[in-house]
């Protein structure tokens, strides 16, 4: 569980750049640098990030 | 423009909508389908996050403590760190609808018509979400008691489920239509979770703080290249903060007892009394 989620963060991550980069445009008003996208990405693999660290199991 | 949006922008009437209403009513010669109109709502909005930040300094600074001390550590022990991730839960919803469903937004924001009917909408489901709570007073046997002792019966902020969460967080992108209120859905939305009505205006507070400054971050920005009177917008933004304290003050208190009933009803009134003067052209 918390190495699926980590893998998550990291993709959330990868399309972050995408649209940063403006590669990617699904979902976006036209062509260009999507920031705003971007930054939700980068939200959404910080929140994955925090997520796999309470699924990871603990040491007593 | 900046008062108005600071005093109605956490009263649960909707900014927006009386941001888009009101000049319309009035003839200002704001032009609401001009490009720079979205980010000057923006920049009042960050007045009103100014203050909101200010008011709830102190928590804000435990809350991100909390925040990377529980991420690191993989467990909340704390009501500061529990209080983080259930922000971060809640703001996520919105974040995702607001990004994604941007333009189709946008175009609702020139119609002051679609404007005044979610007004009255705004009103219905704050009268909606006041009968459920009463409701739920009565299950729990505590519709005798005094205002003050039923509210002691529902929780604080702190104690909503995750799940709950982000259901409130996605009640807040409804908010992204002009004349739905933001701080009332998630009110409503809290309330429906179980919070006490000052425990649910707290964490709408909380809440709106880091969309309002994310959404500041990204639209800002456009504002300035467009050649607007920046001194003027800057000018208007400082009022909707000082009226956004004031506001936050006094519902913080009213919340103690009060409930969202008055909104609800002067909601339905107003939007429908704009309804027939935009109609009628009076």
């Amino acid at each position: 569980m918390a190495v699926g989620l980590g893998v998550l963060g990291v993709i959330f991550i990868v399309l972050a750049v995408l649209y940063a980069l403006g590669v990617l445009q699904l979902f976006t008003s036209g062509p260009g640098n999507h920031y705003k996208h971007a930054i939700l990405l980068v939200v959404l693999a910080v929140a994955s990030f925090v997520a796999a660290s309470f699924a990871r199991p603990k040491t007593a | 423009m900046g008062l108005l949006q600071g005093a109605s922008e956490l009263f649960p009437v909707s900014s927006l909508g009386h941001a888009v209403l009101v000049p319309s009513l009035l003839r200002w010669s704001f032009k609401q389908t001009d490009p720079s109109f979205v980010p000057f709502l923006v920049l009042l909005h960050l007045g009103t996050a100014t203050a909101l930040l200010v008011i709830y300094r102190h928590e804000w600074v435990a809350i991100i403590r909390g925040f990377f001390t529980a991420a690191v550590r993989g467990e909340m022990r704390t009501d500061s760190e529990r209080l983080a991730m259930l922000l971060l839960v809640g703001t996520i919803p919105a974040a995702t609808l607001g990004v994604f469903l941007e333009n189709r937004i946008k175009s609702l924001f020139t119609s002051p018509y679609e404007a005044a009917a979610f007004l009255v909408v705004n009103g219905v489901l704050m009268l909606g979400f006041e009968q459920l709570r009463r409701r739920t007073e009565r299950r729990a046997a505590v519709a005798s008691e005094s205002r003050d002792e039923q509210e002691s019966h529902f929780a604080q902020a702190e104690r909503i489920s995750f799940r709950a969460a982000a259901l409130v967080g996605a009640c807040q992108a409804l908010a992204f239509f002009p004349g739905i209120s933001r701080s009332g859905i998630t009110i409503g939305g809290g309330l429906i979770a179980g919070l006490r009505h000052q425990e649910a205006a707290r964490f709408s507070f909380l809440l709106a703080t880091p969309v309002i400054l994310g959404a500041g971050v990204v639209e800002v920005p456009q504002l300035f290249a467009n050649g607007v009177p920046v001194g003027e917008y800057l000018a208007a933004a400082v009022l909707s903060g000082v009226a956004a304290y004031a506001s936050a003050r006094f519902l913080l208190r009213y919340f103690r007892s009060g409930r969202l009933d008055p909104y609800g009803w002067y909601c339905v009134a107003a939007g429908l009394a704009s309804l027939a003067l935009l109609r009628f052209s009076l």
